[in-house]
């Protein structure tokens, strides 16, 4: 990957990567993995971008393949969990971040189910339903009902 | 009031560390290092399994009389692994300090020269293994007679004027030649489409990373 297409095409939605990888990891050391691989699959992906979307949320798409791809290797491995899913207890990473209550509503966000994170997080990005639809390859109707769920879990989990 | 999802998603990420990009200096050298790891552990495996895989086949054939088959296989499995323990001990030497490029270069000057040397081997092991197939059958003693003399005798009620050399029918000696020629020539290339099988997923990855790494320094 050369570094002007990381300076170009990547490091101004970091931010986007960031947010996605952090909701589907425990550790820092994991997180760290995560990124990259993220960051790789978009500079190889890069050729098959149709410019049909905005570029970040070709950017969100690839995100959130690759950590659902990543999880689904990682569950493979470690058969014996039944989940993902840890209490915040023993999720190493639940002080990531200086606010706290991002930090709890990230805990809150880990407890949700794999598609349930990357359509709380377009949705918290202030993608409209119809975008995210596209990305998750749902409809738009569903994702409203979906995400006032969801909403409704978070709320439960923070209380 | 309690902060919605929404405002605590927005103001926690206003703080300006929430969004510090990990650096990517690490991803080859991790993904280097990775899959020679994987590398490794599977060739150490398979050295192992052809071992247990050998003592198995030499128990298994003093059992059910095929001796003559058993004793060969195993002789040659045992080259096959001290062979490749050999070249195995040479991966090792490989320095790990340098960059990953050269070293997934070196691995890949290695593997090279592993499955040069492997291939060579090939077309002695598996004629090796198709003759004593032949002989180990031909040997076994059933009814008090071997096999191959039962076989011969009923040959030759048929075919009375059956050439034999040593006591075998010549044109099953020619046959058992030209199959092992046969193998000789190609037994390269049957190693080839062995290894594929066993590593092809891996020598597919050893490959893309090269590319990758070679991109990246272009």
């Amino acid at each position: 990957m050369s570094s002007d297409f990381y300076t170009t095409k990547i490091l101004p939605y970091v931010g986007i990567i960031i947010k996605m990888c952090r909701a589907y990891t425990n550790s820092q050391e994991d997180f760290e993995d995560y990124y990259q691989e993220v960051c790789l699959q978009i500079w190889r992906s890069s050729e098959n971008y149709n410019q049909k979307s905005e570029w970040s949320t070709w950017i969100y798409r690839i995100s959130l393949n690759v950590c659902l791809t990543l999880l689904k290797k990682k569950k493979n491995n470690t058969q014996h969990f039944a989940s993902d899913y840890l209490p915040p207890e023993l999720v190493e990473d639940s002080h990531a971040f200086e606010d706290e209550s991002l930090n709890q509503l990230y805990d809150a966000i880990r407890q949700l189910s794999e598609i349930d994170r990357g359509v709380i997080m377009l949705y918290l990005e202030e993608k409209s339903y119809q975008e995210i639809a596209d990305i998750i390859g749902s409809n738009p109707n569903n994702i409203g009902v979906r995400i006032k769920r969801i909403k409704e879990r978070l709320k439960k989990i923070l209380n | 009031m309690e902060k919605s999802i929404e405002t605590i998603w927005k103001e926690g990420f206003l703080k300006s560390d929430a969004l510090i990009a990990p650096k990517l200096n690490n991803l080859y050298n991790q993904k280097s290092k990775h899959i020679i790891d994987k590398f490794k552990r599977m060739f150490k495996m398979n050295l192992i399994l052809i071992v247990l895989g050998s003592f198995i086949v030499l128990g298994a054939s003093f059992i059910v009389g095929l001796p003559y088959l058993g004793v060969p296989m195993f002789i040659i499995l045992n080259v096959l692994v001290i062979l490749n323990k050999r070249l195995l001990n040479t991966l090792m030497l490989i320095d790990k300090s340098v960059s990953s490029y050269d070293y997934l270069i070196s691995f890949d000057n290695w593997l090279k020269f592993q499955i040069s040397i492997n291939k060579k081997f090939a077309r002695i092991l598996y004629p090796t293994v198709f003759l004593s197939l032949m002989i180990g059958f031909w040997m076994k003693i059933e009814e008090g007679q071997r096999v191959g003399d039962h076989v011969v005798n009923k040959l030759l009620l048929t075919y009375p004027d059956l050439h034999l050399l040593f006591g075998v029918p010549l044109i099953g000696i020619i046959g058992a030649l030209i199959v092992s020629g046969l193998l000789i020539l190609l037994g390269g290339r049957i190693y080839e489409w062995d290894l594929r099988i066993v590593y092809g997923r891996e020598l597919n990855k050893l490959d893309e990373i090269i590319v990758d790494v070679e991109e990246l320094r272009a």
